[in-house]
């Protein structure tokens, strides 16, 4: 008999009755991108040959039902992911592709190599920027463009960070295109997805253990005892067994999941602001025994709203003083408040520029090229070339208010051109992206989608990163939008070992 | 143990506590409804209401409606209310979102199974209205809710470390426990009057929605006796559902957790305070004087409330300043 619920046509090429479909029978590769898997139309790249070869060999059917037992198990489990302005979508979960990614070696070496080298000299910069504003006196770095940037924080000035990391966390968004991997922008504020790196793992090789078995898939689940091990490494000095906490929003926030997550991972407790109470410039907890202290805060909570004495005053999710305690270096909190600055789309336009400057070394992955509206060039390039270009606003992530202008209709690049007069500065322009695409599960087979990568890097007394990332994949055909808060989905990220 | 963590357990603790509690009044009356007389389950109704005190949306049947179709309606109407409606904070379809919602805030501490055991209860509930069950089996639907309710605390006693967490989920239960079953007691004694002539079935429902009927028969082999059942139900302490049961549970759970504070004395004081009015108290008074038993009830309710307060002032909410 023919499993096939989703009415798929099959056997239609030949096989028997029994075998049904081949996964990869009718894989059609785009012409215009990089595939992951494929180097010609049936021909796997070499890494991905066994890869390929196993996953044809099973029925698409299998495969989706696979999928669909981990999507149950992550809407049991709870692993979901909020997308907000969305009615009754409070608990999403974000959909799996069970099709891995595989990135060889020699790949994941230079991905590695290049993110290192990338926070090192965006925590130069920041130390910097709010010390002596060398790059500024350098005229590398325009000085009115960083302090004119709304996440400057002028109440970091002068002010020591331990062991000068500013960031000690971040989620690095790289894209592959026919001329190599590509930075689309450091996530160097509260990045999230590293647990859902971390759930396609398990479920992956849950169901796919043989396969994962054979391919000698880099190991992703210590991460959490890296992040606590970084995070001890930056307490105020003099603290040898720091109590650490993790402060989030609440429940509420769409990555709440995550940050109760690793919360566990890392066996510390999670806090919301007003489980914490400053007191004689110490930050205490509330517990059931009476205040205890705590000496490093990984906070999950935006700048403006984590002191309401220091930043927004409206902010019910800080805890009054904290900032204070900061500055007097009895608390660390990782990221340093005022990190955003140096993940401002138009600040990352200077990011090889830094890491010439601050390591006298060339860049080893490349930035995407970036128009900043707020120069007469760039502005008048980005109207003229609207409908070739892709424009963001500088202040946004998560892919909220962003224009593809081939996308766009004329009426709508009309409005938007509109905006961008009204306040250029706010705006930035970039090419189209080839972003290379990966074979994923679709009701009609195997179907070439864009994907990217997150992976997340740590930086304590040393730089750490697990050899993995959160793969995120446009599932719309066509769409080159990976964000989750835009329907993207995940899919799991195989560093093979050699 | 962080406060927050600890006052999400216990309110899980009270808020399925609830939820069991009105499965289990619920199964009971639509149980009644299928060989007792019309007036008879207006009168199951009425004491049910009384006993989570509130007023159905519709009143009461009035007299002379005593009607098959009516009571039908009225039984369907009074089923979703204590089910599904949105309004009514103590729903069971409420109860188990406002213990899913303290338990997502104190996942990280929850073990995996205990999460995926309540996120599923909740989503059963959820996911229905009082239209499917009532076509279906509507007790079936209630003992399936129970059931997972039940599995909730299986899990917890065969898996939970026993730290401060696990004393916390245990008082919520047992101070929600406590509290419902003198209310229910009281609602009882108001509906139905010790010394007036009895229906021998409205007692025994009384037992079996306290699951204390095998227990009575086996000590009370000489038949349903309203006073002697009364006693059972309050002052036995090893029946599971008896408020003296309770609030031993209420003691231990208070014990473990003082270490030693001096605000935590009030609390431990006032769950003695009430456990010794009952060993003591309790068998002086007229057992014929409905209003002194219904007194001596209403108290235990009362006591309950600054219990509460209690509580949470000592462990939740404290201020700097009475920080041990």
């Amino acid at each position: 008999m023919n499993r096939d619920p989703a009415g798929r046509q099959s056997a239609a090429d030949g096989s028997g009755p029994s075998e049904g479909r081949r996964l990869f029978a009718d894989y059609e590769m785009h012409p215009a991108y990089y595939d992951e898997m494929f180097e010609a139309t049936g021909v796997a790249r070499v890494h991905c040959r066994e890869l390929c070869g196993a996953l044809d060999r099973m029925q698409p059917d299998e495969i989706a039902a696979m999928q669909a037992l981990a999507e149950r198990s992550f809407l049991h489990q709870g692993i979901t992911f909020a997308v907000y302005g969305e009615e009754g979508a409070q608990e999403r979960i974000i959909p799996i592709d069970f099709l891995p990614r595989l990135l060889d070696a020699a790949d994941w070496e230079v991905v590695e190599r290049g993110l290192r080298q990338r926070l090192k000299a965006l925590n130069l910069f920041l130390a910097d920027i709010y010390g002596p504003g060398r790059i500024f006196a350098d005229r590398i770095v325009p000085i009115d463009l960083v302090r004119g940037c709304p996440q400057y924080r002028v109440e970091m000035r002068g002010l020591e960070v331990p062991h000068g990391v500013y960031v000690a966390l971040c989620g690095t968004d790289i894209v592959r295109t026919h001329d190599g991997f590509v930075v689309l922008e450091d996530n160097l504020r509260v990045p999230s997805g590293v647990s859902y790196m971390l759930a396609n793992r398990r479920a992956l090789k849950t169901s796919l253990r043989n396969l994962f078995r054979r391919h000698h898939v880099r190991g992703i689940e210590h991460y959490g005892q890296l992040l606590r091990q970084t995070l001890a490494e930056l307490a105020p000095p003099g603290v040898s067994d720091p109590c650490i906490v993790l402060l989030t929003p609440g429940v509420y926030n769409s990555a709440f999941y995550e940050h109760m997550f690793l919360a566990r991972e890392m066996g510390v407790e999670l806090v919301q602001g007003s489980d914490l109470l400053v007191h004689d410039g110490f930050v205490y907890m509330r517990t059931t025994t009476g205040l205890r202290r705590v000496d490093v805060i990984y906070r999950r909570v935006d700048d403006d709203f984590i002191d309401p004495l220091a930043f927004r005053a409206d902010s019910q999710l800080g805890t009054p003083g904290l900032f204070y305690a900061y500055r007097l270096g009895n608390v660390t909190i990782a990221n340093a408040p005022g990190t955003g600055v140096a993940d401002d789309k138009s600040v990352y336009a200077y990011v090889p520029d830094m890491i010439r400057y601050y390591l006298g070394e060339e860049p080893v992955l490349a930035n995407v090229e970036t128009h900043l509206c707020r120069e007469p060039e760039g502005l008048s390039f980005t109207l003229d070339n609207l409908a070739n270009l892709v424009v963001k606003m500088v202040g946004e992530s998560g892919g909220y208010g962003m224009l593809i202008g081939p996308h766009a209709t004329p009426a709508e690049r009309a409005a938007y051109a509109e905006q961008i007069r009204k306040d250029p500065a706010n705006y930035i322009s970039q090419p189209v992206l080839d972003l290379s695409v990966a074979p994923c599960l679709t009701a009609d087979g195997a179907a070439p989608r864009h994907v990217d990568l997150r992976p997340f890097v740590l930086h304590g007394s040393e730089t750490r990163l697990v050899p993995g990332a959160f793969c995120r994949v446009a599932l719309v055909e066509g769409s080159l939008v990976v964000n989750s808060s835009q329907g993207g989905g995940g899919k799991d990220l195989w560093v093979l070992s050699s | 143990m962080l406060s927050r963590n600890a006052e999400g357990l216990y309110w899980i603790g009270r808020y399925l506590e609830r939820a069991r509690h009105g499965c289990r009044l619920l199964s009971d009356q639509l149980e009644t409804m299928e060989d007792r007389p019309v007036e008879e389950i207006d009168q199951g109704w009425r004491r049910l209401y009384r006993a989570v005190h509130r007023t159905p949306l519709g009143g009461f049947l009035a007299s002379g409606e005593e009607d098959e179709e009516f009571m039908l309606a009225d039984a369907y109407t009074m089923a979703d209310d204590l089910t599904f409606e949105p309004d009514n904070p103590d729903s069971i379809r409420n109860c188990l979102a406002a213990a899913r919602e303290n338990a997502r805030q104190v996942r990280n501490i929850l073990g995996v199974r205990m999460w995926s055991c309540l996120n599923l209860a909740y989503l059963d509930v959820r996911d229905v209205g009082i239209e499917t069950i009532w076509n279906d089996q509507p007790d079936a639907f209630y003992l399936r809710t129970e059931d997972a309710i039940r599995t909730f605390t299986g899990i917890a006693v065969s898996s939970m470390y026993r730290d401060d967490g696990w004393h916390f989920l245990w008082l919520g239960w047992f101070v929600e426990r406590t509290q419902l079953l003198a209310g229910l007691v009281d609602a009882h004694i108001a509906q139905y009057p010790i010394a007036a002539p009895h229906n021998e079935a409205d007692w025994r429902a009384l037992l079996r929605i306290c699951e204390a009927h095998v227990a009575y028969r086996h000590l009370h082999s000489h038949g349903h006796r309203p006073g002697r059942m009364v006693d059972f139900l309050v002052a036995d302490p090893l029946l599971a559902h008896s408020v003296r049961h309770a609030l031993g549970r209420v003691t231990e759970a208070l014990d473990a957790v003082s270490s030693g504070r001096s605000l935590a004395v009030e609390a431990g004081r006032r769950a003695g305070r009430m456990a010794a009015a009952i060993d003591h108290d309790w068998p002086n008074r007229d057992p014929d004087d409905d209003d002194a038993t219904r007194a001596a009830l209403q108290g235990v309710r009362d006591s309950c409330l600054l219990l509460h307060e209690d509580i949470a002032a000592t462990y939740f909410h404290y201020e700097i300043s009475d920080a041990p």
